[in-house]
């Protein structure tokens, strides 16, 4: 793994501001429970993270990606009560409901991808209708209620430890680990890259860029439908406003952590940085008491400072290049 | 071009009529004059705020600091009014002032920094709305003085008759919007900067040759931006008579919406007054009339959900249909 002077920038940042929040809250911040505890908080956002990550590196965006999870888990958890209270067998009627909010999300990510590549409607405009739209259609469901009595065998997805280990934290790491695999390490993921680097040349290299494209979203939606099955066990409810404030802070976070906004550009160890620096400032900066909009604050100024770092080394490299061609 | 645009206004407006002919027939109260100035009131900050939205994204950029900027600015003046004096034309100088501010800070981190504008303002919405959260602690101001609230009460031609067998007048706010239309309006057409937005938004290379300066371009973009919302925060502080710190979390991707639906072209370069209003017409006559009819509001964003996705793909489709007919010279 080549690492950038991006991805060093961020690692340098993480360690300072853990050092930092260490500091600051010597006996709270750097122990097992507390470090446990964001390791229970920060998959579902990662996971939002690295499934807003795939669809910029194709040059667009997914808007609709925190709605079309909510209207999955919605559904599927209205499946999971009604089975359930119909004395369904509950491990059948759990996986029935997974397996639901899967297919939904995945569907939905098609729709999107269907109208991006194929009828050819600018990401941002596309993914804000459909956002709206599942909205609707996730609050018809719900009646704007939450839906709650699930199964007890379901808290296990969010609450649950394999040899100490958070199960929502080992959902993450293979999710990240996968699309790691398929981004950085097959012919698939590479075309990903150059859609977003340059459409047409792509296009003109033979690759379907169509297909790749519906496949992005309908992947980026599946992993939104990973990330609402841990909410919903860690809330032990379906609620379709929940994660909203996420969707902006997925796009902050992503680029946080190196991907180009145009395209092109970013890698998933980046961002897992990233979500890293963002939980450890939120849940750091709680424990040391400082007012939860102040964390808002600090989080705006780290990402346009981190941003304005790399512009500024950028033109630095960029400098030394010309210097050393002369 | 123009054909294609004035074809999809017409679409809108067909729209528009279809859904209010519906809802009449549903309900009478919806073409009562109060209920039309109802609407009208009701939408006259999204319809503003709409046009500074207009003009960023005809540069092909975004701003998703709105809620944040009014919201500072709401707070600002509001405190300061009750600290000091409730005088209208202080209010207003100090919410432009402000807002403008806001704006240009946006436009240099876009301009010289070069952070893409959707990363720089989201960065400044945390910021401003943390910053102005933390020194409020959130709590609204009631007590406005009584010199503002009479403002924001007056109504002129108080000549129309409402269904209710008396008369009522035109709030003063939709003057306002209608100034704001006039200026944004002459701005774009007839001032060197404002056609240059346009020159930047079809093609930033293109415009650098030409001789515009991209960066002055794109501060007074950002910057018209601020002052919109500096007019709104106080335009909606004089109808709401109360300033509320969340009122306008969520309200970035409501205006985005509008304006797209009024079909700007979202990578740039394209778009229209005439168009942007009629966006955010129809979003307003959705709300209220759906509301008329009995309809929940569940089905409204569907309803609203679906309008947007079709009237996005009827537009592209229409594009690519007349792009086949021009020949196309790719500059880079």
């Amino acid at each position: 793994m080549k690492k950038t002077s991006k991805e060093r920038t961020l690692i340098v940042v993480f360690i300072v501001i853990f050092l930092v929040l260490t500091f600051l809250s010597p006996d709270k911040f750097l122990t097992v429970k507390n470090i446990r505890s964001m390791a229970f908080q920060f998959p579902e956002f990662g996971i939002f993270a690295l499934a807003m990550m795939v669809t910029i590196l194709t040059g667009g965006i997914n808007l609709s990606l925190v709605t079309t999870a909510t209207m999955g888990g919605v559904i599927s958890a209205l499946i999971m009560v009604k089975l359930y209270q119909n004395g369904v067998n509950e491990t059948l009627t759990i996986i029935i409901a997974i397996l639901t909010a899967m297919v939904i999300s995945t569907l939905c990510g098609l729709l999107n991808g269907y109208v991006i590549a194929y009828i050819g409607a600018a990401a941002m405009m596309a993914t804000l209708g459909t956002a709206t739209l599942f909205e609707g259609v996730g609050l018809y469901i719900s009646k704007g209620n939450s839906i709650s009595g699930l199964p007890t065998a379901f808290y296990w997805f969010g609450n649950g430890t394999v040899f100490g280990i958070p199960v929502p934290m080992i959902i993450f790491i293979i999710v990240a680990v996968v699309t790691y695999i398929l981004l950085e390490r097959t012919p698939w993921g590479q075309s990903v890259y150059m859609i977003g680097c340059n459409k047409k040349a792509t296009m003109y290299s033979g690759i379907n860029v169509n297909k790749v494209v519906l496949g992005v979203y309908m992947y980026s939606g599946f992993l939104g439908s990973l990330a609402m099955i841990i909410m919903m066990s860690r809330y032990n409810s379906a609620r379709v406003d929940y994660g909203s404030s996420y969707l902006m802070q997925t796009v902050a976070t992503a680029v946080l952590g190196g991907t180009a906004i145009s395209g092109g550009y970013g890698k998933v160890i980046g961002v897992v940085i990233a979500v890293a620096i963002m939980q450890s400032i939120s849940t750091g900066l709680n424990i040391f008491g400082l007012d939860r909009s102040l964390t808002n604050v600090i989080t705006g100024c780290i990402l346009v400072g981190v941003l304005t770092l790399n512009f500024i080394t950028g033109n630095f490299n960029l400098k030394i290049k010309k210097l050393l061609k002369q | 071009m123009k054909k294609i645009l004035k074809n999809r206004e017409m679409g809108l407006v067909i729209l528009m009529i279809a859904i209010s002919v519906i809802i009449t027939l549903k309900n009478g109260v919806f073409l009562r004059p109060d209920n039309i100035l109802n609407i009208l009131k009701g939408n006259v900050i999204l319809a503003l705020v709409s046009l500074g939205m207009l003009v960023v994204m005809i540069t092909g950029g975004i701003d998703t600091s709105i809620g944040g900027m009014i919201a500072a600015t709401t707070m600002l003046v509001g405190n300061f009014m009750v600290a000091f004096t409730g005088n209208v034309v202080i209010a207003f100088s100090l919410g432009i002032l402000t807002g403008t501010l806001l704006g240009i800070m946006n436009g240099l981190l876009i301009a010289f920094v070069k952070i893409p504008p959707i990363v720089a303002t989201l960065g400044l919405n945390s910021i401003i709305n943390g910053v102005m959260l933390y020194i409020t602690k959130g709590s609204y101001i009631n007590n406005i003085p009584k010199e503002f609230i009479n403002f924001g009460k007056i109504t002129l031609f108080k000549f129309i008759p409402d269904g209710k067998g008396g008369v009522i007048g035109v709030p003063i706010q939709i003057f306002f919007l209608i100034a704001a239309i006039i200026l944004t309006y002459v701005i774009i057409k007839y001032t060197k900067v404002g056609r240059g937005v346009f020159a930047l938004g079809g093609n930033k290379i293109s415009a650098e040759r030409l001789g515009f300066n991209v960066n002055k371009i794109t501060i007074f973009a950002y910057g018209y931006m601020g002052f919109i919302c500096g007019i709104a925060a106080i335009l909606h502080t004089s109808i709401m008579k109360q300033v509320d710190p969340n009122a306008f979390n969520g309200f970035d991707m409501k205006v985005i919406a509008a304006v797209i639906l009024g079909g700007v072209n979202v990578m740039g370069g394209e778009g229209s007054i005439t168009g942007t209003l009629l966006g955010v017409g129809l979003f307003a006559i959705i709300n209220n009339g759906l509301t008329l009819m009995g309809i929940s509001s569940n089905w409204q964003k569907i309803i609203l959900g679906t309008i947007m996705v079709f009237s996005i793909c009827f537009v592209v489709i229409q594009r690519k249909r007349a792009s086949k007919h021009i020949v196309k010279v790719e500059i880079e």
